[in-house]
Order: structure tokens, then C-alpha cells, then sequence
């Protein structure tokens, strides 16, 4: 904004009160003759105001204003133009036949550069023109990308990045003229940049318009990697590019592709190291954050980025600080070993008075520090404690939840420290998260169990929150008759009933009962008396709900059988809520015929306490201690893979069922797969090309019962040809080794259902089905074998595609008339045992180890693995490999350089059949990785594949 | 220094007895309503121009009055926003190519079309037929025919055959055009 129309802005404060209609009404001053400019400039800040303060004016309204605006253009008021033109960008997108103004737009840009408003018109320019049109001011924009002066040449480029999704072509052709730009050293300070709107800080002087170039050239180049190597490796020459904005986005780029080719991450590493010495501060910080975020990085990589960042944390200025210990904080997450030598920097900021600071140091240092360093963290954090708010308390707790589970011989110290915040003042969501992680404590580290109990007792006897009363009181009903003296608790619970509102007596009265069913009240009689009594006296309760609950639990305490109390007063299994959650969404956003059939509870598997615990602990550690192959979410095309954590056996056992629902719901729309019931098991998506190749092909493995569906996903990259009819010629054939013999299941190929056209422009891949009838024992004269054996074949099948091609005519776009038959082969697939597996919870997994043993048969096979760095990665693939569930955390690798490990894997086979596996690993690096698997299944012939199943 | 009270004398005359006049010029593309403006506003005339994609504005001083021209395009996905001009000016220029025979049909539904609109009553219409330098040029009392102007009735309606390249009776243009200012 010009300087002199900026003081019309601030002299009126009115501004602020505007809306839409007086705006709208005030219009009408655009066809006064003459015009008044400084009334007009005014009407039009405001309109500038309600557009960038994110109102929208209907269509009809913004055309009839686009409109009124054109009859202002070619005033000779400069300042009145370039509002013009600040409008008109901005009612361009809702205003119809905006085209209207493109010649005398036109006219603006061909001014002198020295003229203030030619950088608006040519950003104007763009937002109102079309495709078909960008050609006819391809010359004008490119002399412009050249201009001397840096708010023209910022414009054309900024234009130029907003032209090329709509002319694709044309902007590409200007890459001569926008690389001159990158070199070109502009300065600015002229007093034509008052007049960009785009000037701030961040330029510091010099080459905002090299940014801007750099963006452009990488739009024009993304699909082209050599060439973007080419880019970053030149630009990112010491001196080339002054803008530190531009620097920025050199360091992106370079990180970008260092994660996409493993041959560039070297050159680039080099090129990132380089920049952590760069004189901007944002170009230090966006580079080492670029390296602490590659995956996988080395130590030795991100030694230096570390080091930067350890100078930055002493650095007089806050906001370095807090940058500095943010990148430190993230990264510690994920490799707390490398962030270790800043411990003593991160310790002088906990005393920080910037809280956001002070948090990040505190929540780092938990991270970084090892079992011995806890007890004196804790110490200095409770010091500190009382100076905080609420939300940085919540953050320091979370932070401590964590450590208890990753140490969990410290919970003494915990404890002790929770049970200290717990007595201070603060929240709900405060005392919330304090509960919670005592609760965690209760649930997975035993030891601590009934001390955190009579924390939480203590905690009840003077608690102002019902809800948490009525979870501590449930939790004691469950936790408390396991302990050694139950009658401890029974005092606590019914102060409650004596002392409380009517939602937390009616829980505590439930808590009670607890005490008297099952096998609490077969060891203790005199509880079981005791408890009668009690709930005979709340059978007097003023509140209904406190004397149902009473009665209820009364009935089935003194029922004769005890296992119905055991049933229905301990209930020890639930739905498995993840499936119950997708299932109950499937349902309701389906389509309305489905609601003709109620809700079908009994298809929502049941799992035990035990089972969700043992899940629930597993996310736990997973969600707050990361693992390395931590991957942030980048705006770049992967979205197979999840965003956030990428491990592999990453909730496995959910995203396994929740993927299978998926198909299932996708093969349901086959009718051809009716006859073959269920879905079992659906396997993840496997390539079997390059994703650079000219047809793409996934193929996803689909168990039935009796039948195996292979889905091939293909996708047509080529857009001058369109694929007909597409078939996938599958031939199956024995992995090697096993022999054909007459009771090995064989695989017999069905139908094939075909896609039918392909073309490049096609949103979603064309999906060929492969039916296969597995087992033969599904033959119709042997009923009875078929109930039982699922057969679990195995097989390579050698896959081609086999199409029709047609040429798309490229001028009509539409497919000639005569075509010919084509095949193309791609990788083979292979069935394993994996596929019939399904990752599993389990609580005890010493109990399965044993149980199995006793029933099933065991296999046991070593292997050498040579493609294996380390026993962190053989951890994450191994499960991944065998489709199985690592228990009891055995998948995280505590200790860094560990040498020996044992993983625990359990599963079931798509029959039901339970399977457990332990893989003993040792590593070194001379020898390489071995590993020894043991497995134990209940079913015959399935231990021995899974022992085989290592590749 | 006579000049410079010449120009404090039009500058006082503008002030107190200054018009502003807009005009719209509009009629089939390539009929020469951009290089009549050009020429109008003291430009060169120039055989080669690109077609105007939407419109051009330009002014025209003459004496105390100002004619502000909204030079419109006139390919067809243009014609509609021609009424969205036309509204409240005070006096719509329709431009024809007087040599091309083959679009005078189109031109005079075009022209119906637009003045049968119920907005534009009263708005006195200058028909031009332009390139009257061309030998195949037709004359004015045939265009008058060609076009059926006798059949508008409800308003003003002059009509002069000109030639912008040739500059001849623009004058004529000039006058017409700054008589409305009058009214």
C-alpha cells in the first residue's frame, strides 16, 4: 500500500464496523461522474477488509461490484488503481465474466515499470484470465519475470505459480526467463517497493523475488527429479541465493529428496550441513530440522544439526530458544540418545520465565534421560510445578506417564510424585490426566498397584469431581478384590455411599459388589458378609438408580451359583471398541436399505480386559515414544502410507481388522464373490511394478473360507492410450522346495472378472478380480473336512496383463476405432503364511507359550539375515513378515546397541487357530543379524510355514 | 506565457462548466471500434490490432466536455455483457463494418436485440458504418435498409458512414456525440 493512502486508512476508524449490505449499497458511488478517488479508495479498503477478514459475497453481488469497479479503471489516481486491482484479484474467484476486464488490465501491464500499480495489474491479470487465453500474455509476463524492478518481476512470478495449473505448458516455457531471475541480485529499497504488497520481514533487504523464482521453478520441474537435483545443487552454491525465504525453500527441496532417492541423501546431506552454517537464523533451523527429520537418520548425520541447535539454546533472543528446543523436543521423541549432550544447555532453560520454553525443556529432558537421571528430574520439576499453569502441569504429567511405562522400576519415585500433584490444587483436566496416568500405573506395572490405589482412595475421600470419583470407584471395584487385603478398600467405598451425590453412591454401590462376587467372596466369606450387609442398608437409598443397582447386585451376590455373579457383576470381556466403532459408522453412513436390518451386535469380536489392556498398553508406548522410522507428515504424494508413524506393525491388530472391513465392504458390491461368505482376511497392498512405470500395479490377496481373490488395482499412466478389456493372466505355481503331493491344498482358478477401460485420466485404478477355489477339500461329497481344514496353500503366482490398447487421437481426445492385443508382465505375488494370519493381543504370554505347547505342534528354524542393520529394524519387519503380534512391547528396543533381543509374536490363523512365536535375535556387526524362530501352533502344518516364512 | 493563462482558462472552464459524457461503442467483432477510438482520442491509426478481449476505456477531450468511451468487445461471448455498458450512458455507438455484407443479418438482430431492452429506453443510438474507404462499401441510406433502423422508433437514432483510417467525417462523430452532452 502506498504510503499516503495508509494514512486515509488510519484516519478512519470506522472501518472496523463495516458489513457486507452497506458496502454493497455504498457501491453505487462507482457510477457518480466524476469520480471522487478518495471516497472510492476508501469504499474499496473496506471491501478489501471484509474480503480478507474471510467474507464472501454471493455471486450476483460480486459481479454486480466487479463491475461498479471497472467503470474506476484508467483513473488517473494511481493509488485508486492499485485498490482496483486488489479488489479485483479478490472478486475475481466469485465474480462471473470477470474475463470482461482482461484488455484494459492488459493495457496496466504494458505501462513503464516505473509505473506504481504495474506489479497489481499483472497479479490481477492472472487471477482473471483462462486457459486459453494465458498465450496471448505469455510475452508480457515473461519480459516482467525479467524486469529489473523486484515488485514487477515478484508479480510476474507469483502469477506465473497461480497460471501453471491452468496452462501447464505455456509457464513451463518461460523456465529461461524465471532461472535469470534466480541470479539476477535485485535490491530493493527503491521507493517503488512501498508499493508491494508482499514485502516483510523475512526479505531483509534483498531478493524477494528469488524466492518467488525458486517456487516457480520447482512447480515447473516437480515431476522432473533430475532436474530439481540440478536446481538445488546449483542455486545452492554459497552466494547464489541471498533471500533467505528462497534459502528456505532450497532446504526443503534438498530434504525432500534425500527422503525420495537414498542416492541423493549423501550430496544432500552435504548440501543441508552446509546450510546450518548459513548466516540466516531460519535457514539454520529449517536445515536442522530437515536432517533430525530424515528417516533413519545416522548419528553421525545429525551430529552437527544437534550441535547447531545446542548453540542456538543458549542464544540471548527467546524465539531462538524456543525453536531451537522445539526441533530438539520432536527429535528426542524419536532418537532421545542423540539429543543427550544438550541435557546441561536444555537444563539452565526449565528455569526459563518463557513457559513455552520452560515445558519444551522439561518434556526433552524426560525424554533424553535415562533411568538414573529420572529421580533427579523429578525432583526439580516438582520444585517448579507450583509456578505453572494448568495445560504445561497436563504436559509435564503426560510426559511422566510415559517414563513410568518405559520404566517401570522408577514407579516408586512416580508414584510418589503423582501423588503429590494429585494432593495440589488445579483442574479437571489436571487432576484428569494425574488420574489417568495412576491408572496406567495400576493397569501395567503391577508392582505398584495397591500403593497408587490408596493414593487414589485418599484422593476420593476429598474429591470435587464427580466424574473422576465415579472412574476411581469403578477401577477399585475391579482392581481392589485382586489385592491382598480387600477389606481395606471397602471402608473407602462406602464413606462414598454415606457422604456423596446420587451418580457417585449408585457407582460405588456397583465397586462394592465387586468386593462380593466371584472369587473375592469364595476367599474371604466374612467380605462376602460384610458387603451383603452393606448393600442391604443402601436398599434404603433415597435415589432409585443407588437402590436398583443395590438390589440387583444383592439378587445375584447370594445366587446360589457363583458363576453367574462371576458373569455379571465381573465382566471381564468387551467388545473389541475399534471394530465396534467402525462397524457402527459402516452402518450409519451406509445407504438407507441397510437400516432395514438392525444392527448385528454378534458380528463385533469380544476381547477380554486382559486383551484390550495389553493393546492399550502397547499404543500407549508406541504413541509417546515413537519409533525411528518416525516420519513427518509431508505434503508430498504418499498417501499409502499413514500419516504420522509409519512403523510397520503399527496397531496392527486394528488397521488389520479395519482394512479388512474395508474391502469387505468393497467386495460385497461383486455379486459374483457372494457364494463365498465372509471376508477373512485381507492382506496390505502390494507392488508389482514401478510406481514409474507405464502401468501401475498393485494386487491385495483376499482370503474366503473356501476361496482365494486376488484384487489387481492397475492404473494407466500412458494418456495417449486407453486399455480395454483388462484381464490378469494368473499361473500359480509351489513355492520351491515343497513337492506336489495329493494332500497338499491346490489352487484352481474360478473367473476372472475384468475392467473393462482404462484410461490415464481415471481417478481411481481399474480393479481386476482373480477367484481361485483353494483347498480341495471343499469337494462336495466331504462335508465334514471341509468344517474343519482351511487349507492353507501356499503359492508364486506368476502374473500378466492382458489388454486391448487403443490410441487416443490427442486433438478429440477420443480413442480410435481399431485397437490390438498386448500383454505385459509384471513381478510375481506370493502367497504366504502371513496372509492367513492375523496379528493378535494377548496378555500373558508365557501362559499361551505353555498352553500352546501343550496342545499344537512346534517347529524351530535359525536363519542369517544379511539385509538387516540392527536388531531395532529386524523388530519392525519380522512381525510385518510373519503377520503376526509382537506382546508385552517386545518389539521396542530399549536399550540402543543392544546385541541380543527376544521378540514375542502372537496371531491367529484366519480358522481361529492360535499361534506364538519367539524369534531370538543376536546382531553384531561383524557376524550380521541371526536369528532362531521357535513357533507353536495349534493347528497341524501351520508352526512349520511360520518357522519358514523368514526370507 | 500566454499559453499558460490559455491553460488556467480551460482548467477554470473545465471546473465550472466541465461534462463528462460516457459512450458506448459496441458492434460486431473486427467492425473498427477499437481503431475509431484510438483515432477519436488523437492515436495514429494502425492497420494491425489485436481483438479486444472484453473492453478498453478510453477518454476524448473536446472543449469543455469529456466523452468517456467504453469500447466494448465484440466477439460473441462478449455480446451479452454489452447491456451491463449500456445502462444509463448517454449514448450507445454501434459499429458496423460497412463492406462486409455477409454480417449485416447478425448485426441487425444484435442491434434489435439490444435496444429492445426495457433498461436502455430513450438512449439516443449513433449507427456508424465504418471502412467507407473500402470500394464495396455500402452507403449510408443502405445500411439505414440493411439494418431496419426506421424500426426503431422510441429513441434518437442518427447514422453516418465514416472511415477511421481515412479520418473522414469523425468530426461529424464528435459533434453528434457531444450534442447529447446539451440535452
Amino acid at each position: 500500500m502506498m504510503s499516503y493512502s495508509k494514512k486515509d486508512e488510519d484516519g478512519d476508524s470506522a472501518i472496523f464496523k463495516v458489513d457486507r449490505t452497506s458496502v454493497f449499497q455504498e457501491a453505487r458511488l462507482f457510477n457518480t461522474s466524476p469520480i471522487s478517488p478518495r471516497k472510492c479508495r476508501l469504499l474499496l479498503t473496506k471491501m478489501t477488509y471484509l474480503l480478507y477478514s474471510g467474507e464472501r459475497f454471493p455471486v450476483a453481488e460480486a459481479t454486480s461490484l466487479f463491475f461498479g469497479i471497472t467503470k474506476l479503471f484508467q483513473h488517473k489516481d494511481a493509488s485508486l488503481r492499485q485498490m482496483v486491482y486488489l479488489v479485483i484479484k479478490e472478486l475475481a474467484s466469485t465474480a462471473e465474466d470477470v474475463i470482461m476486464v482482461t484488455s484494459s488490465i492488459m493495457k496496466d501491464t504494458a505501462v513503464g515499470s516505473d509505473v506504481v500499480y504495474k506489479a497489481n495489474a499483472i497479479r490481477a491479470l492472472c487471477r482473471i484470465i483462462d486457459g486459453q487465453n494465458v498465450q496471448a500474455i505469455e510475452r508480457l509476463i515473461k519480459t516482467a519475470i525479467v524486469d529489473k524492478t523486484p515488485s514487477v518481476s515478484s508479480a510476474a512470478l507469483v502469477s506465473a505459480y497461480h497460471l501453471h495449473p491452468l496452462a501447464k505448458d505455456v509457464v513451463r516455457r518461460w523456465a529461461n526467463e524465471t532461472q535469470e531471475a534466480v541470479q539476477a541480485t535485485k535490491s530493493f529499497g527503491s521507493s517503488i517497493m512501498s508499493g508491494f504488497g508482499g514485502s516483510s520481514s523475512a526479505t531483509s533487504g534483498t531478493g524477494m523475488s528469488q524466492y518467488h523464482a525458486i517456487g516457480l521453478l520447482y512447480k515447473m520441474r516437480e515431476h522432473d527429479r533430475m532436474a530439481l537435483v540440478k536446481m538445488v545443487q546449483q542455486f545452492g552454491q554459497a552466494g547464489v541465493v541471498k533471500n533467505a525465504a528462497g534459502v528456505v525453500l532450497l532446504v526443503r527441496l534438498a530434504a525432500k529428496l534425500a527422503e525420495e532417492d537414498p542416492n541423493l541423501r549423501k550430496p544432500m546431506w552435504t548440501l543441508l550441513d552446509g546450510w546450518l552454517r548459513h548466516k540466516a537464523e531460519m535457514v539454520n533451523f529449517e536445515a536442522a530440522k530437515a536432517i533430525c527429520n530424515l528417516s533413519n537418520v545416522t548419528d553421525q548425520e545429525v551430529a552437527p544439526a544437534i550441535h547447531v541447535l545446542q548453540l542456538f539454546l543458549t542464544s540471548p533472543r527467546n524465539v531462538s530458544k524456543f525453536t531451537a528446543i522445539r526441533i530438539l523436543h520432536s527429535f528426542a521423541s524419536i532418537r532421545p540418545v542423540a539429543v543427550n549432550p544438550c541435557n546441561m544447555d536444555i537444563e539452565n532453560l526449565i528455569g526459563n520465565p518463557n513457559r513455552s520454553i520452560a515445558t519444551f525443556a522439561i518434556t526433552t529432558l524426560l525424554k533424553t534421560g535415562n533411568e538414573a537421571s529420572v529421580d533427579r528430574l523429578m525432583k526439580q520439576i516438582s520444585g517448579f510445578m507450583a509456578d505453572i499453569t494448568d495445560e504445561f502441569k497436563i504436559t509435564i504429567v503426560e510426559a511422566i506417564r510415559t517414563l513410568c511405562l518405559k520404566f517401570p522400576q522408577k514407579q516408586a519415585g512416580m508414584l510418589t510424585f503423582l501423588s503429590g500433584v494429585l494432593r495440589d490444587e488445579g483442574g479437571y483436566e489436571f487432576k484428569k490426566s494425574v488420574v489417568e496416568s495412576m491408572f496406567d500405573l495400576i493397569k501395567f506395572v503391577s508392582e505398584s498397584r495397591e500403593e497408587a490405589l490408596a493414593h487414589l482412595c485418599e484422593f476420593i475421600e476429598d474429591c470435587e469431581f464427580t466424574k473422576l470419583a465415579v472412574r476411581i470407584l469403578h477401577l477399585l471395584g475391579t482392581e481392589g478384590p485382586k489385592t491382598s487385603q480387600p477389606t481395606k478398600f471397602i471402608r473407602y467405598i462406602y464413606n462414598r455411599v454415606v457422604l456423596e451425590n446420587a451418580i457417585v453412591r449408585a457407582a460405588a454401590v456397583t465397586a462394592l459388589a465387586k468386593f462380593g462376587a466371584g472369587e473375592c467372596g469364595i476367599k474371604h466369606p466374612d467380605v462376602k458378609k460384610s458387603v451383603v450387609v452393606l448393600l442391604t442398608r443402601c436398599l434404603d437409598d433415597p435415589d432409585d438408580e443407588v437402590r436398583d443397582r443395590a438390589a440387583l447386585n444383592l439378587k445375584l451376590i447370594k445366587y446360589e451359583d457363583e458363576t453367574i455373579a462371576e458373569r455379571f457383576v465381573k465382566n471381564e470381556s468387551t467388545f473389541s471398541l475399534p471394530v465396534f466403532e467402525h462397524q457402527l459408522i459402516m452402518y450409519v453412513t451406509g445407504d438407507p436399505s441397510t437400516f432395514s436390518t438392525p444392527f448385528d451386535i454378534s458380528s463385533i469380536p469380544i476381547v477380554t480386559r486382559a486383551e484390550a489392556d495389553a493393546q492399550d498398553r502397547n499404543n500407549k508406548l508406541r504413541s509417546s515414544s515413537a519409533l525411528p522410522t518416525l516420519k513427518p507428515p509431508t505434503t508430498g504424494p504418499s498417501p499409502s502410507s499413514a500419516p504420522g508413524i509409519a512403523s510397520v506393525s503399527d496397531h496392527a491388530t486394528t488397521s488389520a481388522a479395519a482394512q479388512t472391513q474395508k474391502y469387505a465392504v468393497q467386495l460385497a458390491t461383486v455379486p459374483e464373490l457372494k457364494p463365498y461368505g465372509a471376508l477373512l482376511k485381507s492382506s496390505k497392498e502390494v507392488p508389482l511394478t514401478e510406481s514409474e512405470q507405464e502401468y501401475v500395479v498393485t494386487a491385495v490377496k483376499h482370503i474366503f473360507k473356501n476361496h482365494l481373490v486376488l484384487q489387481f488395482n492397475i492404473k494407466n499412466t500412458l494418456p495417449e492410450v486407453l486399455l480395454e478389456n483388462v484381464t490378469v493372466l494368473c499361473q500359480p505355481s509351489l513355492p520351491e522346495g515343497e513337492e506336489e503331493d495329493a494332500g497338499e491344498p491346490r489352487l484352481e482358478e474360478e473367473f476372472i472378472i475384468p475392467a473393462l477401460a482404462l484410461k490415464a485420466t481415471d481417478e481411481a485404478p481399474g480393479i481386476v478380480y482373480v477367484a481361485f477355489r483353494r483347498s480341495e477339500a471343499s469337494e462336495p461329497e466331504d462335508p465334514e473336512v471341509e468344517a474343519s481344514d482351511f487349507g492353507y496353500a501356499l503359492a508364486t503366482f506368476s502374473n500378466t496383463l492382458k489388454f486391448t490398447t487403443k490410441e487416443i487421437d490427442p486433438t478429440t481426445s477420443e480413442p480410435e476405432d481399431m485397437g490390438y492385443e498386448d500383454e505385459y508382465s509384471v513381478e510375481d505375488l506370493e502367497l504366504q503364511i502371513s496372509d492367513y494370519l492375523v496379528p493378535s493381543f494377548a496378555s500373558s504370554f508365557q501362559n499361551l507359550w505353555e498352553q500352546i505347547g501343550a496342545a499344537g505342534e512346534e517347529a524351530t528354524d535359525t536363519y542369517k539375515l544379511s539385509a538387516v542393520k540392527g536388531i531395532q529394524e529386524a523388530c519392525e519387519t519380522i512381525p510385518a513378515q510373519l503377520g503376526l503380534q509382537p506382546l508385552e512391547g517386545s518389539d521396542l528396543v530399549v536399550a540402543q546397541n543392544a546385541a541380543t533381543h527376544v521378540l514375542k509374536l502372537f496371531g491367529k490363523t484366519i480358522g481361529g487357530g492360535r499361534v506364538v512365536a519367539t524369534v531370538k535375535m543376536a546382531y553384531s556387526t561383524k557376524s550380521g543379524m541371526v536369528v532362531k524362530i521357535t513357533c507353536r501352533s495349534e493347528e497341524e502344518g501351520v508352526a512349520t510355514r511360520v518357522a519358514g516364512a523368514i526370507a | 506565457m500566454s499559453g499558460f493563462f490559455r491553460r488556467i482558462y480551460d482548467w477554470l472552464l473545465r471546473l465550472f462548466w466541465a461534462t463528462e459524457l460516457d459512450v458506448t461503442m459496441i458492434g460486431l467483432q473486427n467492425a473498427g471500434k477499437t481503431s475509431l477510438l484510438r483515432v477519436l482520442a488523437g492515436g495514429e491509426f494502425t492497420i494491425d490490432s489485436i481483438p479486444t478481449v472484453g473492453f478498453n476505456m478510453k477518454k476524448v477531450q473536446k472543449g469543455h466536455v469529456t466523452l468517456k468511451c467504453w469500447d466494448l468487445g465484440g466477439q460473441p461471448r462478449f455480446r451479452s455483457m454489452w447491456e451491463r455498458y449500456c445502462r444509463g450512458v448517454s449514448a450507445i455507438v454501434f459499429i458496423v463494418d460497412s463492406a462486409d455484407q455477409p454480417s449485416f443479418a447478425v448485426a441487425k438482430d444484435e442491434l434489435h436485440a439490444l435496444v429492445q431492452k426495457p433498461i436502455l429506453d430513450g438512449i439516443p443510438l449513433l449507427v456508424l458504418g465504418n471502412k467507407s474507404d473500402l470500394s464495396d462499401s455500402i452507403g449510408v441510406d443502405e445500411l439505414i435498409e440493411e439494418l431496419d433502423l426506421k424500426d426503431i422508433t422510441t429513441r434518437e437514432v442518427a447514422c453516418y458512414a465514416i472511415s477511421a483510417k481515412e479520418e473522414t467525417n469523425l468530426d461529424a462523430v464528435l459533434q453528434w456525440l457531444i450534442a447529447r452532452a446539451k440535452n
